[in-house]
């Protein structure tokens, strides 16, 4: 495999080429960890707040407001710093880059969810009450069908954020293809200069978000319609 | 296992770490504050030729925007910290880079909310316009840009602090900041839960305190979108 990549682009390039893609495996991972995470965590407080007045809600408010009006840096320097030696023990890198990441994107996702039950009318709960569905069923078989049109787009668009989130995971350690790329770039070797692996580095970023977007875009003038 | 003990008093007893988190929430502001300016303009440059489909200049600042809206903000931040400067052979201070990176960070996000913008004003007043004779500068000037500005304020609003709220990576190319000065207090004392506690508030009372400024700015400058 890597010396398919060597042959490709030359002696340093190849490498650094090989070795940035393997790195792209966990940023990925990462990725997908915190946005299965945090999407479980937004379900959690979507629910919450569907019940008007009730102190669910507001916990749910708080806790949206709450991350995201903190920096996704302080977070991941809380999980990856801030506990370990507060409780003087040692965090394993996935839990402190993951923890820090699901907390980040479950109130961005809440939020999105939220909005769009919210945005469902309120008639549409008294309809199916009139039907004689139950409070579950009548969230299940029509309130959510038609909130998940509405947020199935932003959520998609979500993602080109978390995996873009990942980035900051290397300053806590996470060797994911950012690490790699800043220690390459640091390397005092010919052909792996700044200039060049830098943009390797977005161009690799950005085959992994632009598709997202573009399908995120797709989704939100499809289901307009 | 030990008992946990807070030790907020070893930040706000230091006048050395008072003062540096001062400075660096004025560093912070005023990078974020002058980036959102530049991005503004530029943004408006970029939004005004995709719409207008200018030759080249159209496809370029699609290209642009896609690419930096899609790539993570470090890694443009150290092509221009660390890259350019090594391409090109210039030396500037660290900020500058900072300034630059934010900027033209920004000016993507702010694109594409202010195409929205523009697209969003309705036809008949640009007819109206037209059959008024004014010429095409003056109504996108006088007609178009108040409008749609007035329309996409909230989502600017949002972007920007969402965006702000980003700008603490600077500090990893040297910007005084206040991250910076978080990381600085945490390397001296380790108590890292307690600095980066405090870092957490102090940004979101940044956040609050410029979401104040730009509501009262909106009251000033669209007073008239109330009689609409």
């Amino acid at each position: 495999m890597k010396t398919i990549f060597i042959d490709l682009f030359g002696k340093p390039e190849g490498i650094v080429i090989f070795q940035l893609l393997a790195a792209t495996r966990f940023t990925v991972y990462l990725s997908l960890i915190s946005f299965i995470g945090g999407a479980f965590l937004a379900a959690i407080l979507a629910y919450f707040s569907i019940k008007k007045n009730s102190s669910l809600r507001k916990i749910a408010t708080f806790y949206i407001w709450l991350f995201q009006s903190t920096p996704l840096l302080m977070l991941l320097f809380i999980f990856g710093l801030g506990f370990p030696r507060m409780l003087a023990l040692e965090v394993n890198i996935w839990f402190a880059a993951g923890g820090a990441l699901i907390l980040y994107a479950s109130a961005y996702i809440g939020e999105v969810w939220r909005g769009a039950i919210e945005s469902v009318s309120q008639n549409q709960w008294e309809a199916g009450r009139a039907v004689g569905l139950n409070f579950f069923s009548t969230f299940r078989l029509i309130v959510l069908p038609q909130a998940f049109k509405i947020s199935i787009a932003p959520t998609v668009g979500f993602m080109v954020q978390i995996i873009k989130g990942t980035s900051l995971a290397y300053i806590i350690g996470f060797s994911d293809l950012m690490y790699i790329g800043k220690r390459w770039a640091n390397a005092p070797v010919n052909g792996t200069e700044p200039y060049i692996v830098f943009p390797i580095m977005a161009l690799i970023y950005f085959s992994l978000c632009f598709p997202l977007s573009k399908f995120s875009n797709f989704l939100e003038k499809k289901l307009q319609q | 296992m030990q008992n946990i003990e807070f030790r907020f008093y070893e930040i706000y007893r230091s006048e050395e770490f008072l003062l540096l988190l001062l400075k660096g929430m004025f560093v912070s502001l005023w990078l974020t504050i002058g980036a959102a300016i530049f991005g503004f303009v530029f943004a408006n440059l970029l939004a005004v030729s995709r719409l207008n489909k200018i030759p080249i200049f159209g496809i370029l600042s699609a290209a642009f925007v896609e690419f930096t809206r899609n790539t993570p903000l470090i890694v443009q931040l150290f092509f221009i910290a660390f890259g350019l400067p090594l391409l090109l052979g210039y030396q500037w201070p660290f900020w500058s880079h900072a300034l630059l990176a934010l900027s033209l960070n920004f000016s993507a996000y702010f694109a594409e909310i202010l195409r929205a913008g523009f697209e969003d004003v309705h036809k008949s007043q640009i007819e109206a316009a037209k059959s008024l004779g004014l010429p095409k500068m003056l109504i996108f000037v006088k007609i178009i840009f108040p409008q749609a500005l007035c329309m996409v304020y909230p989502a600017l609003n949002s972007q920007f602090i969402f965006l702000f709220l980003t700008t603490g990576i600077i500090s990893e190319i040297g910007v005084k900041e206040l991250t910076q000065a978080g990381v600085y207090i945490d390397s001296r004392t380790f108590r890292s839960f307690e600095v980066f506690f405090t870092l957490t508030i102090l940004y979101i009372f940044l956040s609050l305190m410029l979401k104040t400024a730009l509501k009262f700015i909106y009251n000033r400058i669209f007073f008239w979108a109330k009689f609409r």
